[in-house]
């Protein structure tokens, strides 16, 4: 049976008059990775660094592994691999060098220390590189290591924080690897990220959050079905508007329509037939499309059809 | 909390020993600074161009310190002051100007000058006398030596000007012609000893006249440093202040790029991760402080003093103090250009103030009371007493205790403002 790892409810981080977190809740469960969407300012990183006890929330209550963030620091603390937006290594020690001095930051010695270097390493694929120092890494060596580090001590909840930021496509397919590696081993993992395809690939549940708001929290299935078969928005000439609108409602893939400002917002069942039978009826009656938009169903739309705005933005 | 203190220190100690250029900042610049300032700076030690002012007391009844003081005051180095403000000098007032800072030397001529010097060469009993030479005991021996020289040499030749002829007509009363060669040789040799006696006296004998230097009544007679003395502590703590930039700059990289966020999440207090990023660089310092120490003791033969407790004592209270400086400039700036400002406004001024450039002892007066707001003012006070004047742990234990206090002000202070993210 599946319990939380990670609850937090009604959560509420301010910074002078900025509301950074504003009345989050959610929960994690054992063995699964939770994603954080959002673009930057969204609250994501204030939201993990509650959970990485490096801030203390200003209303709410946070419970990791059963204990309260606010009484039990402590106990909270070993089980928490944090993985900062940031290469939070040392660039003039080697990749040993780095894990060896945080594994003994967390107890870590002797053989123990030694058998768990080289087996992050190798989870990260950097076990030949071992003794080379982190400055002559390549921008994906380094985040593979830097998740490494956040791995040394064996924790129960790894947080990654933006862990593919500037990373080159082979890596990040590598560090997508690792992680869905570790969630089979029964870790839980919570993911931030601004990259959609990164959270329908790796995430169980996705909170999407914008101004410091849970704006929709779902499976990734069920947020893009809140776009059905996607969207088509089309702009035609304004006195065509009012005579094609019900025939554009009564195409067999058409869902609903609504029209504003000259423009038609078509939710769809399927957007590739929908967007056949458009184009037909356009052609038949004769009207000219200005501008045409497809959005396939996916959590980039998802995010623009909640907030109006687009995830990079 | 012990072994991740232990892992912190080894963690940095390690960084640091991979930087050359950290390296050489710490050990290489100062040791250059000791090396060319050193040389290059003999000059402040020596007499300075232009005429020396000497206060002269003359007690003579007879007429051969005037002449001594006419010769010495027709040198083109000296001036000779026989009055002061229309009063004929005193040893007193002598005494007093010195102490007052208005002169720093004074030759204080004896009664008897003259007839010792004029004595008869055949008399029984041998007189001498002494000449004072009463000195500001702050002023080095550099600038005094090369002026008692002058004057010995005064004496010496006056000296031989007033004994030669009686010593020759009391030899021609002697050689009469009947007198065999060998009471003849043994006169010559009278006479050549007579002749050599002068200043420094016959074989077994004291000088005629003996130069003695003393400091004012109520003043401290005290040894200054010369140029390795002056400029091995005084880079060396220049030196180990740098320690400041060092350490400063590695709290912001580490906050920068996120070790700092990395290690909060880690179960560790702030005190202990705190505690590892200050002992590394309390060690630098140690080092630092010894190979100075060590190499110029070697390569310049300058000597360490009688107590090595005393210079173990003063030199943790010198990095302590170095290392809480650190640790305040780490909690004040916010970026590197911070840093660096900080860092070279700072350290320069205190340096220069504290003496580690320019020795205190010529500075005026009020610049030397300014000075003790700085703790290099303290630390070079301290390894002087103990390299300059061979004092010892107890003599220098209030220095160190002072200098204890900064680095509690500075450490206390800094942890106060110290934010970790």
């Amino acid at each position: 049976m599946l319990h939380s790892m990670i609850e937090i409810h009604d959560v509420v981080k301010k910074y002078g008059d900025r509301v950074a977190v504003n009345q989050v809740s959610f929960c994690v469960q054992k063995g699964e990775i939770f994603g954080l969407l959002g673009p930057n300012g969204a609250g994501k990183t204030t939201t993990i660094s509650i959970l990485a006890a490096l801030l203390l929330p200003d209303e709410g209550a946070v419970i990791i592994g059963g204990y309260d963030l606010m009484r039990e620091t402590s106990q909270i603390k070993p089980l928490i691999g944090f993985v900062p937006q940031e290469l939070a290594l040392y660039p003039t020690l080697s990749a040993w060098d780095n894990l060896a001095f945080f594994g003994r930051i967390y107890g870590l010695r002797g053989t123990a220390l030694k058998e768990r270097i080289a087996a992050v390493l190798d989870l990260v694929g950097l076990r030949d590189r071992a003794k080379d120092a982190v400055r002559t890494f390549s921008g994906g060596m380094k985040r593979r290591l830097n998740i490494a580090a956040g791995l040394i001590h064996r924790p129960r909840i790894l947080l990654l924080d933006e862990p593919t930021v500037g990373v080159d496509p082979q890596s990040r397919h590598f560090i997508f690897e690792h992680v869905e590696q570790l969630r089979s081993e029964g870790m839980t993992i919570l993911y931030t990220t601004h990259y959609m395809e990164e959270a329908e690939r790796l995430c169980d549940r996705v909170a999407i959050m914008d101004e410091g708001r849970i704006l929709a929290l779902d499976t990734t299935k069920a947020l893009i079905g809140l776009l059905g078969g996607g969207v088509i928005y089309v702009r035609l000439a304004a006195e065509t508007i009012e005579t094609l609108l019900p025939a554009i409602r009564a195409l067999p893939h058409v869902q609903a329509i609504s029209a504003q400002d000259g423009r038609i917002k078509i939710e769809t069942k399927d957007t590739h037939p929908a967007l056949q039978e458009l184009i037909e009826l356009c052609i038949s009656r004769d009207v000219s499309i200005l501008s045409l938009e497809v959005l396939e169903p996916n959590l980039e739309s998802v995010f623009l059809h909640l907030t109006g705005k687009r995830l990079r933005d | 909390m012990l072994r991740q203190i232990l892992a912190l220190t080894w963690k940095d100690l390690k960084i640091f020993f991979k930087d050359p250029g950290a390296v050489a900042a710490i050990f290489l610049q100062p040791f250059m600074f000791i090396l060319i300032m050193s040389y290059a700076l003999r000059g402040l030690f020596t007499p300075e161009e232009g005429q020396i002012r000497l206060l002269a007391v003359n007690q003579d009844r007879g007429a051969q310190a005037t002449v001594i003081l006419r010769q010495l005051d027709e040198m083109d180095a000296f001036e000779v002051e026989t009055s002061w403000e229309g009063q004929p000098l005193t040893r007193e007032m002598a005494e007093q100007l010195i102490i007052e800072e208005k002169r720093n030397l004074a030759l204080v001529f004896p009664p008897d000058f003259s007839q010792v010097l004029e004595q008869d060469p055949a008399a029984e009993e041998r007189r001498t006398t002494r000449i004072l030479v009463i000195v500001d005991p702050t002023t080095s021996s550099q600038f005094i030596d090369p002026i008692l020289g002058t004057l010995q040499g005064l004496i010496e030749r006056r000296t031989y000007t007033a004994l030669i002829p009686k010593g020759l007509d009391y030899l021609f009363e002697e050689l009469a012609p009947q007198t065999p060669v060998e009471e003849r040789e043994a006169i010559k040799a009278q006479a050549q000893e007579s002749m050599s006696g002068g200043l420094l006296g016959g074989e077994g004998e004291g000088p005629l006249i003996a130069v003695e230097r003393i400091a004012p009544a109520g003043m401290r007679v005290e040894r200054y440093p010369d140029t390795f003395q002056q400029n091995v502590p005084g880079y060396t703590i220049y030196g180990i202040f740098w320690i400041v930039s060092l350490l400063a700059s590695s709290v912001l990289r580490e906050k920068r790029e996120g070790t700092f966020r990395r290690l909060l999440v880690a179960p560790m207090s702030r005190a202990v991760m705190l505690a590892g990023k200050l002992v590394p660089y309390y060690i630098i310092n140690l080092i630092q402080l010894a190979i100075m120490l060590g190499a110029s003791s070697l390569l310049f033969g300058m000597s360490l003093g009688h107590s090595p407790v005393g210079l173990v004592a003063v030199s943790l209270a010198a990095a302590a103090t170095a290392t809480g400086l650190g640790v305040l400039v780490a909690a004040l700036a916010r970026t590197e250009a911070q840093i660096g400002g900080l860092t070279v406004l700072v350290l320069l001024t205190l340096s220069a103030l504290g003496g580690c450039f320019v020795p205190r002892f010529v500075m005026p007066e009020w610049l030397r009371t300014v000075g003790l707001v700085t703790p290099h003012a303290w630390a070079l006070d301290a390894y002087q007493d103990l390299l300059v004047r061979g004092y010892g742990l107890q003599e220098v234990l209030p220095k160190v205790g002072v200098l204890a206090v900064f680095a509690g002000v500075f450490f206390g202070v800094g942890v106060w403002r110290f934010r970790f993210e």
